[in-house]
């Protein structure tokens, strides 16, 4: 873990999503990371425009890494698996083509963006608190451990693979959320579509599949006895929060499951409270579980 | 070396399914389709599956390893064995199994066959023997013409599983190796059956396909291509196109993603009154940020500049990549003189 960070929320925590950023800010101040917010910063333009407008996507996201570098942070902290995925292949393909760097270079001077000289890392928040000081410290702020809460990890695709571009673990059989959850001393309920699609990109486009897709994790956490689940992605946590409900009336079966942010299930070990982590934005309610976090019952 | 594996058997005659262990005695370097060689030669001779090549190059022996597809010929058994694992192997996923580790092929290849896989170049008569192309051009289709018809990517492809008839990553990055051949005419004709109802914007963009793959094809990169080709024609028809849209322009207007726009703009105004209670459950939460004063980014004209600075450039590109291969000259010898 770094003790400084320029801090890229990304637009959904910025928008609907407000709360994985508020409960981002909470844990950082606990964890002792200073996060530099990144003025001018826009969306990364998720896996739409890099695949309609690559071109636009790559200065896109050349434009966020130079004014990284401009405030003097040598790494960015993501906190959206699709923003993580986005910067890190903008940046990888950067750092290995100098006359494409140069060739970026040139039209963010053009149009007065900062220019960037390829020297800053992407990372998720979620490998900063796995592994080595961070997950010590982590250890240290879990003072109020959720004990008897089972909870099920899902990782969604774009922290994992492609591992060539992420690589923090073994894609096929990750850790990291586990031993997450069991630092905040709750206990993590396994189960096979941990590592799969929750549908989001294109649960407008093509509805059907993205629902057959979304009820797969859901159905099997609920199976595995999970009282919630906690996802590293706020767009995975919008189809796992938010489309619960359809995706329950399609499977015709009762999910009620309660999903969190990181940040949030992080926040609540470290005794932050149901506001201050914005549980009530959720639209599948929290309480069955947090009643159980904050009252023990 | 001994290695230890778990098959998944299945049976066609008697239709039963069944998991065995076996384990034998192998070289410290052996592969898993070696030590599969050794099962049925020495312990079970009914042990089924596909090989050819033994050398990564002829796509015969895909199967699954602990759930993820593998070549065997591909796969050193050694990590394994040092690691104390004992893996199942079962077959591919998405495709029937006809016996044990053997997967029918044919709906693989009915998808090769739909996306024209073939070069198209309008019946135009070459003028030198054949069309010739530059070595930039042949690497801009390199990569997917790796391809090794193997299957692995489609095995785990999230999207196929919930749609069987989606066209899938192996035959959309062979679409991809014709879209950017230079001397392919197929334009918008070609591009029509990849924009169709199972085809690119069926994607979940789950990457397994680039993590599966044994040849560094990166099908999910190759479906980018052909979308960003369906894109730039302006081929705006498909939700999926009309949804990237918003993103770009959202990155345009305010710098920030527009959500409230994706829903109407997606899947059209009519469909957007029936998610109204959908809406307003969202709204209820906080959801759903106010249209009419969305959150702008700073320094926004940096972007805007750069959205139009970078969209002409695209259109230089591809107006030069339209206008086909470099010919060489139709005169013999004045192309002899060129050489
Ligand atoms: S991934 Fe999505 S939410 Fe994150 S910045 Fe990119 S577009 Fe915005
Ligand atoms: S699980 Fe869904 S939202 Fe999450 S990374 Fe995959 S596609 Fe994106
Ligand atoms: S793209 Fe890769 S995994 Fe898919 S069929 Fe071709 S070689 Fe096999
Ligand atoms: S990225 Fe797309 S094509 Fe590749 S496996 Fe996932 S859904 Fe299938
Ligand atoms: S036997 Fe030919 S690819 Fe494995």
């Amino acid at each position: 873990m770094k003790s400084s960070y320029a801090y890229y929320p990304g637009c959904l925590a910025s928008l609907s999503q407000k709360e994985l950023d508020t409960s981002t800010r909470a844990i950082a101040d606990k964890l002792g990371m200073t996060l530099v917010d990144i003025p001018g910063f826009t969306c990364c333009g998720a896996g739409d425009v890099h695949e309609a407008r690559p071109e636009y996507y790559l200065h896109l996201n050349a434009r966020i890494l130079g004014q990284a570098e401009q405030l003097g942070q040598d790494t960015l902290m993501t906190i959206c698996n699709v923003c993580t995925l986005n910067l890190r292949q903008a940046n990888a393909k950067l750092q290995a083509d100098p006359e494409l760097l140069q060739r970026v270079n040139r039209n963010l001077k053009e149009v007065g963006a900062a220019s960037y000289s390829g020297g800053v890392d992407v990372r998720h928040l979620l490998w900063e608190i796995a592994e080595g000081d961070g997950y010590e410290k982590l250890k240290q702020i879990a003072e109020k451990p959720l004990t008897g809460v089972k909870i099920a990890p899902f990782y969604g695709c774009q922290i994992l693979r492609p591992s060539r571009l992420l690589g923090f673990e073994d894609p096929d059989r990750p850790q990291s959320l586990e031993r997450i959850i069991e630092a905040c001393g709750a206990e993590p309920v396994d189960y096979p579509s941990k590592i799969k699609c929750c549908g989001f990109p294109i649960v407008l486009a093509r509805a059907e599949v993205a629902l057959g897709e979304l009820i797969q994790p859901l159905a099997e956490a609920k199976e595995a006895g999970a009282d919630a689940m906690v996802t590293p992605c706020p767009l995975c946590h919008l189809s796992l929060d938010a489309w619960q409900g359809k995706a329950s009336r399609e499977a015709d079966m009762e999910f009620d499951l309660p999903i969190f942010h990181l940040a949030q299930l992080v926040g609540a070990a470290a005794g932050l409270s149901y506001d201050e982590l914005q549980f009530k934005r959720h639209i599948v309610k929290a309480y069955p579980v947090t009643d159980k976090i904050y009252q023990g019952v | 070396m001994q290695v230890t594996l778990k098959i998944e058997r299945y049976n066609p005659e008697s239709d039963e399914s069944r998991q065995e262990t076996f384990t034998v005695d192998v070289v410290e370097e052996a592969t898993l389709l070696d030590v599969l060689d050794v099962i049925k030669d020495e312990v079970d001779g009914s042990l089924t599956y596909r090989k050819s090549c033994r050398m990564a190059v002829c796509g015969s022996c895909g199967m699954r390893m602990d759930g993820a597809a593998v070549l065997a010929c591909k796969t050193p058994m050694r990590p394994v064995v040092e690691a104390g694992e004992v893996p199942v192997i079962s077959p591919m996923g998405n495709l029937p199994v006809l016996k044990d580790l053997v997967v029918d092929m044919e709906p693989f290849w009915a998808k090769f066959r739909a996306i024209k896989p073939y070069l198209d170049d309008g019946g135009e008569e070459p003028p030198v023997k054949e069309w010739r192309i530059q070595q930039e051009e042949l690497d801009r289709v390199m990569t997917e013409a790796l391809c090794i018809q193997c299957g692995c990517c489609v095995s785990e492809c999230n999207s196929m599983e919930a749609d069987p008839d989606f066209l899938g990553p192996a035959a959309l990055a062979k679409a991809a190796r014709f879209v950017n051949d230079v001397r392919d005419r197929g334009g918008k004709s070609r591009l029509e059956i990849y924009n169709g109802p199972h085809g690119v914007w069926d994607c979940t963009r789950c990457y397994f396909c680039n993590q599966r793959c044994p040849k560094g094809v990166h099908p999910r990169d190759a479906i980018a291509k052909v979308g960003a080709a369906i894109y730039q024609e302006g081929m705006h028809s498909d939700g999926g196109a009309r949804h990237a849209k918003v993103f770009v322009k959202s990155t345009h207007q305010t710098g920030y993603l527009l959500e409230t726009h994706l829903v109407p703009e997606t899947v059209g105004a009519v469909n957007a009154i029936k998610e109204i209670p959908f809406a307003l459950r969202l709204a209820r939460a906080g959801k759903v940020p106010n249209p009419l004063k969305p959150h702008k980014a700073k320094k926004l004209d940096e972007v805007r500049k750069l959205n139009k600075l970078i969209e002409s450039q695209e259109q230089a590109t591809l107006e030069a990549a339209n206008a086909g291969p470099t010919r060489p000259p139709a005169d013999p010898a004045q192309a002899k003189e060129s050489e």
